[in-house]
């Protein structure tokens, strides 16, 4: 079977930093397939999902070495609303991923986007909604909601975008334990429908519902322990 | 249909510029005194009330009589009505001017209300039907979306201060000015990270993939659209005609 997303000696460093996040980073996810990647603060973490959603070229700069193919096509040669399409990625901030005046107005933005007819977009918010349970709120203001409905929220409108590669940079971190109990069944529920997931996580209890656990640490992805380095630092 | 008047967003934009333009060029008190009736109606029809409006403009009395007595005080002739030594403090002329302002003001404060009964999220559809270009209309939206959640944030942070002890109000100006700096940045930052993401998000939804988007929503104009701008555009050229008879 071949992954939907891989990163082959992927190696990176920003512009003004002597650092190199990551240095001959080798993944690949397959449809179906969940994998965490653990780390310390600042190791990379967010770096290495800017390089999978190819963020990394396009909109940040550095030393990038590598390559990154999504569906077999390298993202270096796609542009970002073609990445859209096949790879959606959620933030660690519900507040800097929503701008609209409703939660439809949220989910249509990505679909009119693409200058999809109006009943398309209309059936993809639906269905969106519906996945994510949150149906009853298509119209309400995503500022009223809590922070577990507004990641939902931000889940949903990457979903209309009908991408079968999924990022987490830390979407939970910033949920109460309702909240990350709906993200993490929404995981499973996407992972059973085929499709690859990278979730960012340092919660150990987030952790069970990846299939495979990885490090990041001095710029290599290795298998996960069980424990973090964490007496290293100080 | 109940008491509220539900126009299209296009239509109020088109009332307040009529309106607004014909506050500013018009001079003739009572022409603007007409004027500022008409705006008082379509803010009514379309608020229901008007009542909210008067008290907020209940602030603007001083700013009147400031006007009053810098246009009697700084313009020569005119009659005095309230003399103090060698200088007129209140003239007719002045008076005259100072009630021009003062409608002048209204006028376009009302018809700014008018638009504040559109929604939001109406308003930025507009804008769009109107062929704005869509980083344009979504600039705004981020405007009216964040400036209300950054002055949350500034208020925030000034109760925090006041948490620790800091009595603003016992603060001499100038230090307290110093203070209000040092908050600036840190506001600052926040918004230009949050903007840094929030493009990222936009992005990575795929904006700007072609030139022009698809729309879930459309606007339509309604007869009572067509309507009401045709009668804003018949009270337009008559108060106009009016203007240039009386002068
Ligand atoms: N755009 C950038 N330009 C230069 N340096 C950056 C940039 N973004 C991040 N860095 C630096 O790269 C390092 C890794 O950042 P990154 O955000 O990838 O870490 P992380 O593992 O996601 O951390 P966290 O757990 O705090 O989210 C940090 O030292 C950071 O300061
Ligand atoms: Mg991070």
């Amino acid at each position: 079977m071949s992954a939907l997303i891989t990163a082959k000696d992927l190696s990176f460093r920003y512009d003004k930093s002597e650092r190199r996040l990551l240095d001959r980073v080798n993944l690949a996810v397959n449809a179906g397939e969940a994998v965490a990647v653990v780390g310390l603060s600042g190791v990379g973490k967010s770096t290495l999902c800017y390089c999978l959603s190819g963020i990394i070229p396009h909109v940040y700069q550095g030393e990038l070495e590598g390559e990154v193919l999504l569906d077999g096509m390298p993202v270096k040669a796609m542009s970002l609303p073609q990445i859209a399409t096949k790879l959606g990625i959620v933030f660690q901030n519900p507040d800097h991923q929503l701008f609209s005046f409703t939660v439809e107005d949220e989910l249509a933005f990505g679909p009119e986007n693409l200058c999809l007819p109006r009943e398309e977009i209309d059936a993809r918010i639906t269905s969106a909604l519906e996945k994510v349970g949150l149906a009853h709120l298509r119209l309400a203001n995503p500022q009223q909601l809590s922070g577990g409905q507004r990641q939902l929220v931000a889940l949903a409108a990457v979903l209309c975008l009908q991408p079968s590669v999924l990022i987490f940079d830390e979407a939970m971190s910033q949920l109460d334990s309702d909240g990350k109990k709906r993200i993490k069944e929404m995981i499973l529920r996407l992972k059973a429908e085929g499709k690859a997931i990278v979730m960012i996580e340092h919660e150990p209890e987030n952790l069970e519902v990846a299939d495979r656990v990885l490090l990041l640490a001095e710029g290599k992805l290795v298998p996960f322990a069980g424990v973090l380095p964490e007496a290293t630092e100080g | 249909m109940g008491t509220r008047m539900s126009l299209d967003p296009r239509t109020k934009l088109y009332l307040v510029l009529c309106l607004s333009t014909l506050g500013v060029a018009v001079t003739d008190l009572r022409l603007l005194l007409v004027i500022l009736a008409a705006a008082a109606v379509a803010v009514k029809a379309a608020a229901g009330s008007i009542l909210n409006l008067l008290g907020k403009l209940k602030r603007f009395i001083f700013l009147f009589l400031i006007i009053v007595v810098i246009q009697s005080v700084f313009t020569r002739g005119g009659t005095a009505v309230l003399r103090l030594g060698q200088i007129n403090i209140i003239t007719d002329t002045g008076l005259v001017r100072g009630v021009q302002t003062l409608l002048r003001f209204l006028i376009v404060l009302v018809a700014a209300a008018l638009m504040a009964t559109a929604k939001p999220r109406d308003i930025i559809q507009g804008l769009i039907q109107l062929r704005i270009p869509p980083e344009l209309a979504f600039m705004v939206t981020m405007a009216i979306r964040f400036l209300p959640l950054l002055r949350d944030e500034a208020v925030d942070m000034l109760t925090a201060i006041q948490l620790r002890g800091v009595n603003l109000k016992k603060i001499p100006l100038l230090r307290r000015l110093k203070m209000y700096s040092y908050l600036l940045a840190p506001l600052l930052i926040s918004v230009l990270l949050k903007a840094r993401d929030l493009s990222l998000a936009m992005e990575m939804r795929a904006f700007r993939a072609f030139p022009r988007r698809t729309s879930l929503r459309t606007l339509y104009l309604q007869p009572a659209d067509y309507l009401v701008m045709a009668m804003a555009t018949v009270f337009a050229v008559a108060v106009a005609a009016s203007a240039i008879l009386l002068s």
